[in-house]
């Protein structure tokens, strides 16, 4: 029971974007035995320290228990006393408001006796009484039964399964059946049937507490809703996002997108941010052995051997922000400078006719000011390579070494201009690698003012790039081959 | 898992007035990561601004228990032969020299090389045992008899290589040596275990699995009053609250580094030195340096200094 209730809330962690291992729920585990129930806030900050890993974490946590957990009121575990004080106390949310509202008469423990009007109950309906279970509990039963019967039935129908928000009519319907809806229809059908005034009496009883219990069933699963799905359909939109075309992004999009790349980019530093040192073995550093083996009588203990560091590559990103490829440049941009941390070389120059640097730009002002004014700067004009290249040539190939890795991103239309191609070449001659990212399909590169097939020769590598997958696939190759 | 003195263990208040006795004051939080590492058997990974006592955490753990406290300070290039091991090469050396003699009577009678080599193999290893160890603070922690706390500070200055060192040790309490065999700790003479971080670098994923995690913050304001009050009792009580103010205005203020508890007690034995008794702007502008390490810091709350100092003095009242 308490098991299922802690896999219950890992899962909804889980959904949280908190990383829980197996492992860890294990430890819960054995910490709840150890913590046990009773102390709210002992427990929370328990169960935060096995299972919440970093600060970020900690917070959606702590978001998290708060939400589980006043869901879990109605769950056995707490209302196990029965006693409805202790329920009333936790009554701090809408669900039973309904019912101090609506239960002035204080007929009985104030369970859902809202007679729709203000017609009085009188003691008994002349000695009738509902006869299927469902009636008897909801006109007989307290409360703390039926929130149990719920969360039963929540749990056979599988309520936390609930993906989508249309859903929750079906499952409001399944949970209603699962606790014996039929029997009470045909029931208040049969009294109806009936005609005489008491019967008449009970029937309308039970409709209005029939109507109040779907209303309850309907709160609690859109609750779960929020618990279990409402992360799940972020990440679903997020999946969706990284693979859409980034020209047919929307504006209102692009908060999300930006969200998406500090997430993928952060996920790239965590990967790559592991030092790596690159032994070259074999090669013995004399010098270094016999100093460090003086000190055991010049015998050779201790070899030490000549260690090589590959630095962070140089990069240098020339992006196109003429109109029709501005979007992918905005976004290989925002990737690059999201990375700063580790790759610190990085050096970006924006054109669409003159070529301009922006590092300065970025470094400077936040990611959002420094994009939009790049594109005012430079975003207009008709594209021209021939006049980016010589700009290159004239400014920066003294910068080009053979540690520099020189990204391109553009769509290579010329407009029939001069391509002067021979510059690009001089690039590939001297830097360590060329790489073209072209938003366009392969088939298309060769058609009508495009130049690709001039450029492409003078490249070590082109790709198509239209999605942030690609470009994270991109930038992460960028990073394996430089480390 | 029984330590001496493990009593005092017992439960999270008991933890929390233990610490007080010893002039640490803790939020209910940090007790229960104590509580908790103790009887789940687990060490604790502390992250937090510099400055809020992590490191004294762990030594007054040790304290409190009347146990050893190892400490391994991390540091890039940190590798098993300073952490763990070490084999004593300059006595390994001397043994050799020293037995070259012997050697020839051991060695007596036997024909041939093989014979020889196989009647070397009788002695074992005896130049790679635990007499020819030196053992480092890792190994220390392992071996101690009545249990120890083992402190390892500053975990993110280290090496990834070396955190994966961490993972054996972290999960299970022992050790690998390959000429020796498994080195475990005794089941009921775990060493409590606290890591620090000062969070310049994430940490490994598998790391922070097999560890609690604690973040201490900065204090709020009344736990840090508790905390002047343990740490330097002869500052009076206006003088403290105004302090204590003070120093809450500064955090929430844009700077370089903001000013951490071990700041807060610093100015305050500065005050007692300086013989004052309440705040006033010429005194805050020159003792400022002590709370600020900045430069530029120092010079962005100048400018605000009277503003500073009267809420402090207002918020007093």
């Amino acid at each position: 029971m308490v098991d299922t209730t802690l896999v219950d809330f890992v899962k909804a962690l889980r959904t949280a974007e908190l990383k829980v291992s197996p492992a860890e729920t294990l430890d819960a585990m054995q910490c709840m035995d150890l913590v046990g129930y009773a102390d709210r806030r002992f427990l929370k900050d328990s169960l935060g320290m096995v299972l919440a890993k970093t600060t970020d974490e900690k917070a959606a946590f702590d978001e998290c228990f708060n939400r589980f957990f006043t869901a879990d009121k109605f769950k056995p575990s707490t209302a196990e006393g029965g006693n409805e004080a202790a329920t009333q106390q936790g009554a701090n949310d809408d669900d039973f408001d309904t019912d101090n509202n609506s239960a002035p008469q204080a007929g009985k423990g104030g369970q859902g006796g809202g007679q729709g009007g203000g017609q009085s109950e009188g003691e008994e309906i002349q000695g009738l009484a509902p006869t299927s279970e469902l009636g008897k509990l909801l006109l007989e039963g307290s409360r703390a039964e039926l929130m149990i019967q719920m969360a039963e039935a929540g749990r056979k129908v599988e309520v936390n399964q609930i993906v989508v928000f249309t859903q929750k009519g079906l499952y409001t319907r399944k949970i209603m059946d699962t606790m014996g809806l039929k029997e009470l229809q045909d029931e208040i059908s049969d009294l109806q049937g009936v005609g005489a005034r008491p019967e008449q009496q009970l029937a309308g009883k039970l409709k209005s507490a029939r109507d109040q219990l779907r209303e309850r069933v309907r709160d609690y699963v859109e609750r779960q809703f929020f618990l279990h799905a409402d992360e799940t359909g972020k990440q679903l939109r997020e999946e969706l996002l990284k693979k859409v075309k980034l020209s047919n992004l929307e504006k209102r999009n692009f908060k999300d997108v930006q969200e998406l790349v500090l997430k993928m980019a952060k996920k790239l530093i965590s990967i790559h941010s592991k030092r790596r040192k690159t032994y070259k073995r074999g090669q013995l550093d004399v010098r270094k052995t016999l100093r460090n083996n003086m000190q055991y009588d010049g015998m050779f203990f201790d070899l030490r051997w000549k260690a090589s560091k590959v630095d962070r590559p140089k990069i240098m990103c020339i992006c196109d922000v003429s109109g029709s490829v501005s979007n992918y440049s905005r976004f290989l941009l925002m990737f690059l400078y999201s990375l700063a941390s580790i790759l610190p070389k990085a050096r970006s120059f924006a054109f669409s006719s003159d070529l301009g640097e922006v590092t300065k730009l970025f470094e400077q002002s936040s990611l959002e000011d420094a994009l939009s004014k790049t594109m005012r700067d430079y975003g207009n004009g008709s594209t021209d390579y021939g006049r980016m290249f010589q700009d290159f040539k004239n400014h920066c190939m003294d910068d080009v070494d053979k540690k520099t890795t020189i990204i391109i991103l553009g769509d290579a239309r010329n407009n029939y201009g001069d391509a002067r191609a021979e510059v690009l070449r001089e690039m590939y001659d001297k830097s360590k690698r060329v790489i073209w990212l072209n938003p366009e399909p392969r088939s298309s590169w060769t058609v009508g003012d495009a130049e690709m097939k001039k450029y492409a020769a003078a490249c070590h590598q082109t790709e198509v790039c239209n999605s942030l997958q690609h470009l994270e696939r991109v930038v992460s190759n960028l990073l394996k081959t430089a480390s | 898992m029984t330590l001496k003195n493990g009593d005092k263990l017992a439960s999270v208040e008991v933890i929390k007035n233990n610490f007080e006795q010893l002039n640490y004051i803790c939020s209910l939080q940090i007790a229960t990561a104590v509580f908790l590492a103790y009887h789940l058997e687990k060490p604790i990974l502390i992250e937090g601004p510099p400055g809020v006592g992590k490191t004294e955490l762990a030594k007054t753990t040790a304290e409190m228990l009347g146990i050893e406290c190892v400490r391994l300070q991390c540091y890039e290039g940190l590798d098993e032969s300073k952490a763990i091991y070490e084999w004593k090469y300059g006595k390994q050396l001397l043994y050799t020299q020293v037995l070259k003699e012997t050697l020839g009577e051991i060695l007596d009678g036997a024909k041939g090389l093989a014979e020889s080599v196989s009647k070397l193999h009788e002695f074992g290893d005896i130049f790679f045992s635990e007499d020819f160890l030196e053992p480092r603070a890792l190994f220390k922690a392992l071996k101690s008899k009545e249990g120890c706390v083992l402190l390892i500070d500053e975990v993110d200055k280290s090496d990834h290589e070396f955190e994966s060192l961490l993972l054996e040790m972290l999960s299970d309490f022992q050790l690998s040596i390959p000429e020796i065999g498994t080195i475990k700790a005794h089941p009921d003479r775990k060493p409590l275990v606290f890591l620090t971080s000062n969070n310049t670098r994430e940490i490994s994923d598998a790391l922070k699995r097999r560890c609690l995690h604690l973040y201490i913050p900065f204090p709020d304001a009344a736990l840090e009053k508790q905390i002047i009050q343990a740490r330097v009792p002869e500052l009076a009580e206006n003088l403290r609250n105004q302090l204590v103010t003070f120093i809450q205005q500064l955090r929430e203020m844009d700077l370089k580094k903001v000013p951490a508890i071990s700041e807060t007690i610093d100015w305050a034995r500065t005050l007692i030195l300086l013989h004052s008794e309440s705040l006033d702007p010429d005194l805050v502008r020159q003792t400022l340096n002590v709370i600020l390490k900045f430069q530029e810091d120092i010079e962005s709350v100048e400018s605000e200094l009277q503003t500073l100092t009267n809420k402090a003095l207002k918020g007093n009242q």
